[in-house]
């Protein structure tokens, strides 16, 4: 059984004056478990609008997705899920620490397993020091932080991460691709969307390219990386994610 | 969704709206000496002004609390990482309510105290004609509390469809103002007066009658400023009305929340 399946998705947002915008459409993916894929695409490419509609936050006008075979609609397909909004934001007045308490008691977790593991993602994502302040004093990185610990908190099956590396310096960026690649490790699926081909290509199986709501490739990033590679999109050889990215963005916009 | 209840309780108990209560309870000290001013009935005056201004910070907090509480979590983005958690938006919904409601209950119960000091106090200086009936105090009180949990009901129901605080907050003080007057109006309509107006007049004030909340079902201060003894159909029929209302009000919010997308 896949982790995350989509099938046929689509999304259509009414604008103004009647107007519509096709957000996403026909969005066809499966992503295995143990795999990390990178969901990349410019902005307003659709990759918020398909994590959103993956995390019942919105409704999927069209085709149908699901995790770990439970579908998207029911609030218990989310036990398997670890998840990081963009630009994320929590119950300003909590401490980290009644965060992830609060967090981890929504997921069943009790007792000294919750305390335990609520320390050990304090204490890895360095903020330990700063467990009993409130969150309204933390800055952006900080935030962020949390926010991974509490999609890590309660060691789910599928991580679905909205740009994960946004707001973080490098240290905190190479943390992030730490955890990954030991969620990875782990047998985890990571899901997640990005914009910064660099940190893709380090740390993905696959890539996904994703412009103006249609899916335009899906792709190893070894086979990408590879010299002469036959699918690479471009006259010469691709080795640099970022061309390949670029490449497809810049046929998909023709 | 008692995990939410709680931290809807900690939100409240840590926003500034409570030192704003803290400092509005100051006044129940300056009871005793405006209700001297009234000279026969300082008794009366002051289980009135008690009960009155009990009644206008619970308004404030229901109006307050209950107008912004999921505008708060929409407007600043907390709300994407609270629905990414296994709980249907009925249960979040219903939590955050249950989180006001019980806060109302609280603040309702130490308001409650003062409230009853403050009368106490009152009656041994100036010793009320008619002995105070404490249970028709408690019972507006609880009818009182009764009351503004209805009202954020309201508000609830207003935020599921609103994108801004406006209609939370300006629309529950428009029925409010509009559910107090509802009894009054019917019961003008049973007059002469009342009856030689035209028929389509009628028929819409009789409409909004059953539609808005009926708030002077709950206004039980009479009973308790005059030792008036409490109808016994006049506690269980309240108590009634208002679960069966807020039901209503409830599983209409919860329907409507549920379909919202949140961009």
């Amino acid at each position: 059984m896949d982790a995350i399946t989509i099938e046929a998705l689509s999304k259509t947002f009414k604008g103004k004056r009647g107007r519509s915008v096709e957000a996403l459409q026909g969005l066809q993916l499966s992503i295995p478990p143990g795999e990390v894929f990178g969901f990349l695409g410019p902005n307003g490419a659709g990759k918020s609008t398909t994590i959103k509609i993956l995390m019942g936050l919105i409704r999927a006008t069209g085709g149908q997705a699901s995790i770990m075979g439970i579908p998207v609609s029911s609030h218990t397909a989310r036990r398997n899920v670890g998840y990081l909004p963009e630009n994320p934001s929590f119950y300003d007045y909590l401490t980290a620490e009644e965060y992830l308490n609060f967090t981890g008691k929504m997921f069943g977790m009790t007792g000294p397993m919750l305390h335990e593991r609520s320390q050990a993602m304090l204490h890895r994502l360095d903020l330990w020091e700063a467990r009993q302040r409130p969150i309204r004093t933390y800055s952006k990185g900080m935030t962020q932080r949390l926010g991974l610990a509490q999609a890590l908190l309660h060691d789910p099956q599928v991580y679905i991460l909205d740009e994960p590396m946004s707001g973080l310096d490098p240290i905190g960026r190479a943390l992030v691709k730490e955890i990954i690649l030991e969620l990875k490790a782990a047998g985890k699926c990571v899901f997640f969307s990005t914009h910064i081909t660099s940190d893709a290509e380090a740390i993905c199986d696959r890539v996904g390219i994703i412009l103006q709501g249609r899916l335009q490739c899906v792709e190893r990033v070894e086979t990408i990386m590879t010299p002469d590679a036959e699918l690479s999109p471009g006259d010469s050889a691709q080795q640099s994610l970022e061309k390949f990215f670029l490449e497809i963005v810049r046929k998909g916009s023709h | 969704m008692h995990h939410l209840i709680l931290i809807t309780w900690k939100g409240l108990l840590r926003d500034r709206i409570l030192q704003g209560i803290l400092v509005a309870t100051g006044i129940f000290l300056f009871i005793p000496s405006v209700s001297v001013l009234s000279m026969r009935q300082v008794g009366e005056l002051a289980i009135t002004l008690s009960l009155s201004l009990t009644s206008f910070i619970l308004l404030l907090i229901a109006i307050f609390c209950g107008g912004t509480a999921l505008w708060k979590d929409i407007d600043r983005h907390s709300i994407y990482s609270v629905l990414g958690l296994p709980i249907s938006r009925t249960n979040y919904l219903l939590g955050k309510f249950f989180g006001i409601a019980g806060f109302l209950l609280l603040i309702s119960l130490v308001l409650g105290l003062l409230a009853s000091a403050t009368i106490w106090y009152v009656s041994l200086t100036d010793p009320p004609a008619r002995p105070i009936l404490w249970t028709n105090i408690l019972m507006a009180l609880t009818f009182d509390c009764l009351k503004y949990i209805m009202v954020v009901a309201v508000s609830f129901l207003f935020s599921t469809v609103s994108t801004s605080f406006f209609l939370p907050i300006f629309g529950t003080i428009t029925l409010f103002l509009g559910g107090n007057v509802t009894q009054e109006v019917y019961d003008y309509l049973q007059t002469p007066a009342g009856a030689a107006l035209p028929a389509l007049t009628k028929q819409i004030a009789l409409f909004l009658y059953y539609l808005l909340p009926n708030f002077a079902v709950f206004d039980l201060k009479a009973n308790a400023v005059y030792s008036i003894p409490l109808p016994a159909n006049g506690i269980l029929l309240p108590l009634a009305y208002s679960l069966a209302y807020c039901g209503l009000l409830l599983s209409a919010a919860a329907m409507l929340f549920t379909r919202r997308e949140l961009h």
